[in-house]
């Protein structure tokens, strides 16, 4: 393996957008830390999923009443692409993320599984989120750094005392050190 | 945990799961029941919202038809721009279209994450191509006859001027934050470059004024008019119903409603992707109509510029069409709203100037290209004919049977199309609207979602309410936001005279160079 003498920039965020609410907590069970999605997180996602479903419904009541195949094909393929996008978006949030001292590993279903001695620290983040059609907000991410100079982010969203409080539980967790990145942000 | 965001969701929940069980139940009813619906929040609109429409368009008579004192504002501010920058719209054509073409951009100084000019005006224009180019040219030609394309026209290329004074304006008098994030627009240029003046009083006032209006305008043409004129394409591609606009609002709303409570990958930044493809197979469209259309062509023209000097079977005659004209440009164009410079002034630039003369490009795209295709289709269809009163197709129902008269299938790419510009457009003003509503109030997310509340339930009211009640208000709202902005661009001409002159010395002098 090719070691790179690049320094890591443990400032920079991993994410570049981030939500506007608590998406995730941790939940501790004995040996396994889980992430929750939250429910504000999930109604967000619902909403996508609620509108394809009803315009999908829409489009088998507008058929079998009054065989309008154009406006059933233009509601059906309204409902399918808002239903699908509602799926891809409440996917990440219902995934797996695990970390598991029974098996010693940490899982997210997205990176190669960490072993937890491979865990050097936890970071917390600070960044502000811009965009076109909104004001800007903070947002806050929770990154480790792996002994292999890995980062991943675990959590990601914009509620810092849950973030923080979550932290010091997964730092006393896996018994590693957490440093508080964050610098002074102006909106 | 944002504890308010759970009952707006509740609601359309709830509303989703009664409406459907209900029409599957007994439609008759649920039918009644949306028809009073859909009359008492248009009568109670009427009776609220009236004497707001009637104030800002208070008019005078002239011959025998009432001239809105508000056309005129417009109108004159966009002669007398034309007049004090030199026809900057045409003797700077070449510049702006070296700056947008990159000559007097250096390759190698490109900031990090820098928006070009050419960036900035495509994405400006997928913005301003919407329903004002699809519908408001429908409703101008229905009440204007084919004369008032004639004046939208005149309109476009003296808005030009305007928007050059606006955009240049919205630049120079931007916030950058230490964060990057910019933040510009007339509350801004009218606090700041009014204090600068020496009428930090007066500017501070015009700020407030332009921010309560800009709210309205948010409500009104940026969210009403494009939820009600989404329903009526579904209305003409499909025969759904009109009192079934309520769900339409509803579906609209609870979309919008995503998107902008904010911070989450959404149904906004797809809709951002597809839009420039909708405005490119709009204008596919119109090309194709008109190439098929091409022996007509001159009679088209010949109808225009005949209407718009004899005004036959226009109500109020020449008068009556330039007023159709002069009012749907301005709605397409946005020009003297002001609007356009809270967008522009995110572009990265050190030369406020270079957007101003980018911008210039817009009204003339928007207008004298498209809304003159759009008409051009509604003429050689011929289904708009005398009198001109718009009792019979109006509006995106006019444009869509003109666009299907040549092509039948044509109906259904402009109903995707039109929903997906009436959402977009929604999503920008709700953006304006936003950061009025912020100035005014202060940011925070309680007052925040304030906002987002209201602007979900208007849409969910324009979509309800009858087309006459929402183009009033929605004119009335925008015309509204010029007052303000127009007041404070005539203290502020000389600031932006003297940059377009230090801009234009040091293009020929060499100082600013040229790349390409």
């Amino acid at each position: 393996m090719k070691v790179k003498d690049t320094p890591i920039d443990l400032k920079k965020a991993l994410l570049q957008k981030g939500p506007k609410f608590r998406s995730h907590t941790i939940i501790f069970n004995e040996n396994v830390a889980d992430l929750k999605p939250t429910i504000s997180s999930l109604l967000f996602c619902v909403i996508y999923i609620v509108v394809g479903l009803f315009l999908l419904l829409l489009a088998v009541i507008v058929y079998v009443k009054n065989h309008q195949l154009d406006f059933t094909i233009f509601l059906g393929a309204f409902g399918i692409a808002i239903l699908t996008f509602g799926i891809t978006l409440v996917m990440p949030f219902v995934k797996q993320v695990t970390f598991d001292k029974n098996r010693g590993s940490f899982r997210n279903n997205i990176d190669r599984k960490v072993e937890l001695g491979n865990i050097v620290s936890l970071q917390i983040l600070d960044k502000v989120i811009t965009s076109k059609n909104g004001l800007n907000y903070p947002c806050y991410e929770l990154n480790m750094l792996t002994k292999n100079g890995r980062r991943i982010n675990i959590l990601n969203h914009n509620d810092l005392v849950q973030l923080k409080s979550d932290s010091e539980k997964l730092a006393d967790f896996l018994s590693v050190e957490l440093i508080d990145l964050q610098c002074e942000m102006v909106l | 945990m944002k504890k308010p965001n759970r009952y707006p969701i509740g609601i359309f929940l709830t509303f989703f799961t009664m409406s459907a069980y209900a029409a599957e139940g007994d439609p008759g009813a649920f039918s009644s029941l949306l028809t009073s619906i859909s009359v008492g929040v248009d009568t109670f609109f009427k009776d609220y919202l009236g004497w707001f429409v009637n104030l800002i368009f208070y008019s005078v008579p002239v011959g025998d038809t009432a001239f809105p004192l508000i056309v005129g504002w417009l109108f004159i501010a966009a002669i007398i721009f034309t007049i004090y920058f030199g026809f900057v719209q045409f003797r700077r054509s070449g510049l702006a279209l070296g700056i947008v073409s990159g000559k007097y951009s250096d390759p190698d100084a490109k900031e990090d994450g820098e928006v070009s000019h050419f960036q900035a005006l495509t994405t400006a224009l997928s913005g301003t191509v919407g329903l004002g180019n699809i519908a408001g040219v429908g409703v101008a030609v229905a009440i204007g006859g084919p004369g008032a394309t004639f004046w939208m026209i005149l309109c476009g290329l003296l808005g030009m001027a305007s928007k050059f004074f606006e955009c240049t304006l919205g630049v120079k008098y931007r916030t950058v934050l230490p964060s990057g994030a910019i933040s510009g627009g007339p509350m801004y240029y009218l606090r700041d470059a009014m204090a600068e003046r020496g009428f930090g009083g007066l500017g501070k006032f015009l700020a407030i004024g332009f921010a309560l209006m800009c709210i309205l305008g948010s409500l009104g043409g940026g969210n009403m008019f494009q939820a009600n004129q989404a329903h009526a394409m579904l209305t003409y591609a499909f025969g759904v119903p009109a009192e079934f606009g309520v769900i339409t609002g509803v579906v609209i709303a609870a979309l919008v409603f995503s998107v902008i409570v904010g911070g989450m990958p959404s149904i906004a930044s797809v809709t951002e992707k597809i839009v420039p493809y909708m405005a490119a197979l709009y204008l596919g469209m119109g090309i194709i109509v008109i190439a098929l259309n091409a022996g007509q062509i001159g009679a088209a023209f010949g109808a225009i510029f005949d209407g718009a000097f004899t005004g036959a079977g226009v109500v109020g005659g020449v008068i009556g069409a330039m007023i159709q004209g002069l009012k749907r440009a301005t709605f397409s164009n946005e020009a003297g709203v002001g609007s356009a410079a809270i967008a522009h002034s995110a572009v990265k630039t050190k030369e406020p100037i270079t957007e101003g003369l980018v911008a210039t490009l817009e009204p003339f795209i928007d207008t004298v290209v498209i809304c003159t295709m759009t008409a051009l289709v509604i003429t050689i269809a011929g289904l708009n004919v005398a009198p001109f009163d718009g009792a019979d197709l109006t509006g995106v129902q006019l444009t869509a049977a003109s666009f299907s008269d040549s092509i039948g299938v044509f109906k259904y790419f402009l109903a995707v199309a039109v929903i997906m510009f009436a959402f977009s457009t929604m999503i920008s003003w709700s953006y304006y609207g936003l950061k009025a509503w912020t100035y005014l109030f202060g940011e925070g997310k309680a007052t925040e979602m304030i906002f987002k509340i209201i602007f979900c339930i208007f849409v969910v009211v324009g979509a309800t309410i009858q087309f006459g009640a929402v183009i009033d208000f929605s004119d009335a709202a925008i015309f509204a936001m010029s007052i303000f902005n127009i007041i404070g661009l005539y203290f502020l001409m000389p600031i932006v005279k003297d940059e377009l002159a230090s801009f234009v010395a040091r293009v020929k002098s060499g100082e600013i160079k040229k790349y390409k």
